[in-house]
Order: structure tokens, then C-alpha cells, then sequence
């Protein structure tokens, strides 16, 4: 039997990172043509070369698909990390009603309980922080077809860089440097947002998805 | 759009790769002929940025070919520069030349050899 130089498979991680950040369009052609040079290389060079091969170009080119896809909707990007950052005003409270009737519900066992008491008011109104923030990364990828890993970073950078702005001040004028490990938090966040994206983008992806995928 | 716009350095790259690999000319062969005759690594990335960019400028337009095994049965997206990225590369082709001109003493040189008339 002949050798089938084709049938070995690049990263797959790799190739999972470059769907989740082109177009289809783009996608289509990109994948098509990283494979056809990667089967080339796996069978003059070997395997780990065309591997590290397509790790350094996949390195490379997904900065490249995230700029078309900015460069070919700049006012969507815009309009979803503004949208986003609205949206936090209405989803925010909407998260927090559970908590807020969970604490009234046991107002008595709460009042006996005073550590207890302080750890949901402060890491679960975290928790309720993240939760709304996975929410509104949901919502900004589902309105941002093809592009949702853009929009959900882009709002995930501008929401971290504000919050740091803002830490960072409130650390200068009270000179409360405890204040700083809220950052994780803030981190979290907008990691989150994006994770939120990446889910979407799964979804849509496996929806539309070829026997194949690489 | 301005109509008397020059080509960036890697625009004017790929406009001379396709119009070297005329009707052979997609991601795979402009990358494989850049790297060759530049001696530089390019990306698959910034060669299908810098063409979708040069296709919404009007100097290049793209087609389909037929989806291939080898590809994992993906289509082939060919390339090929217009009248317009022809009269685009000459224009930044002169802008270079001009500009060179008189500095060989700097050890500048942009010699391209003309089709004689």
C-alpha cells in the first residue's frame, strides 16, 4: 500500500485556533492551503517539522484574521463593545435579584451566620459579576456572526483596561492597596466575556461543520 | 479611495508574486514565491490580508476553483491583479525609480530593466 502523506492531520488545537478567528470565507481558503503545504512538508521533512511549521504559521496568521475581520466591520466591533457595555447596566441587576431574594429568604439564618453572611456578600456578588459577564459575552457573539471572537475580545480588552484605569485611581486617592487583588476579578471578567465568545463560536462552528475539519 | 494611490512594500510584493504566477497564482504558490525570491517568511495571514485589502481596493480580483483532496476538500482561491493594479504597481514602480534616481553615489540603486520601444 502507497503512503498517504495526506492523512496526517495538522495540530488540531492549531487548527481549532484558526477557525475560531476566520471567516468562513477566509477559512475555506486558509485552511485549504496550510494543509495542502503542511501534507507537502510531513512527507519531504517529516512530521514534527511540518508541525512546528503550522504552529508558527498559525502563530502568526491568526493576529492577521483577527484584523480583517475588524478591518471588514469596524462599526459592528464598535457598536457590540458599547452594546456591551450597556448591556452590563441591565444584565447586572437582573443576576443579582436571585442573591438579593436568597438573602432576604434567610435574613434569620444569615444574621447568625455573620461569616457566612460575608462571604456571599462578597464573593458571591463576584460570582454574580462573572455570571452577567458570560451572559453579555453570549449575547454580543450571538449579534456578532463570524466575528465573535473579535467583538467578545475587544469588549473583554476595553472593559479590563477601564476597570484597571479606575482601580488604579481609586488606589491612588484612598491608598488602599488591598483594593489591587480585585483586579483578579476584574481579569476574570473579562476573561469570561471571551470564553462566552469562544462557546458561541464552538456552537456555530460545529453547526455548520464539515465531516472533516482539518 | 484615492485614485492615484501608491502600493505599500508587501502590496507591491504580491501584486509583482501573482503577476509573475498569472493564472497559477493562489495562497499557496504567492507565499511559496515570495519566500522564495524575498528570502523572508511570510505568513499565509498577512499574504490573505494584504490581497483581501488590494481586492476591495479594485486592483485584484479573486475567483473559486474546485474543491481538491489533497485540500480536505477545500477550494482553491485564486488571485489576479486588474488594468487597475497593473497601472498601480507602474505608478509606484516610477514614484521608486524618481526617487532613486541620482543616489547611486549612496550606494542606492533601483535598477529595473524597461521593455524597449
Amino acid at each position: 500500500m502507497t503512503s498517504q502523506p495526506h492523512l496526517v492531520k495538522p495540530p488540531r488545537l492549531a487548527v481549532w485556533l484558526l477557525n475560531l478567528f476566520a471567516l468562513a470565507e477566509e477559512a475555506e481558503s486558509i485552511l485549504g492551503d496550510l494543509l495542502e503545504e503542511f501534507s507537502l512538508l510531513a512527507s519531504k521533512s517529516g512530521v514534527a517539522f511540518a508541525q512546528r511549521w503550522y504552529w508558527r504559521q498559525t502563530i502568526k496568521t491568526v493576529p492577521w484574521l483577527a484584523g480583517i475581520g475588524f478591518r471588514t466591520a469596524p462599526w459592528l466591533i464598535g457598536a457590540s463593545v458599547v452594546g456591551g457595555l450597556l448591556l452590563r447596566k441591565l444584565v447586572a441587576p437582573l443576576v443579582g435579584l436571585p442573591a438579593s431574594a436568597l438573602l432576604d429568604r434567610y435574613q434569620a439564618f444569615f444574621e447568625h451566620h455573620v461569616s457566612a453572611y460575608l462571604f456571599f456578600a462578597s464573593t458571591g456578588s463576584d460570582i454574580e459579576h462573572l455570571i452577567s459577564f458570560v451572559l453579555i459575552g453570549f449575547l454580543v457573539a450571538f449579534v456578532t456572526r463570524q466575528r465573535e471572537m473579535i467583538a467578545t475580545m475587544a469588549l473583554g480588552l476595553v472593559y479590563g483596561a477601564m476597570a484597571v484605569v479606575g482601580f488604579i485611581y481609586a488606589v491612588t486617592k484612598t491608598g488602599n492597596d488591598a483594593l489591587l487583588w480585585r483586579l483578579t476579578w476584574i481579569f476574570a471578567d473579562a476573561f469570561a466575556i471571551v470564553i462566552a465568545g469562544a462557546i458561541v463560536r464552538m456552537h456555530r462552528l460545529a453547526a455548520t461543520s464539515r465531516p472533516s475539519t482539518a | 479611495m484615492r485614485d492615484r494611490d501608491y502600493l505599500g512594500e508587501f502590496e507591491h510584493i504580491i501584486v509583482l508574486a501573482l503577476l509573475r504566477l498569472d493564472d497559477r497564482a493562489y495562497g499557496v504558490t504567492v507565499r511559496q514565491e515570495i519566500e522564495l525570491r524575498t528570502d523572508r517568511e511570510v505568513s499565509i495571514g498577512a499574504v490573505y490580508a494584504t490581497l483581501d485589502r488590494l481586492e476591495t481596493k479594485g486592483y485584484v480580483t479573486s475567483h473559486r476553483g474546485d474543491p481538491t483532496p489533497e485540500r480536505g476538500g477545500r477550494s482553491k482561491r485564486f488571485f489576479r491583479v486588474t488594468a487597475k493594479g497593473v497601472t498601480a504597481v507602474s505608478r509606484t514602480h516610477r514614484a521608486l525609480q524618481n526617487m532613486t534616481e541620482g543616489l547611486g553615489s549612496f550606494g542606492v540603486t533601483y535598477d529595473v530593466a524597461t521593455p524597449s520601444r
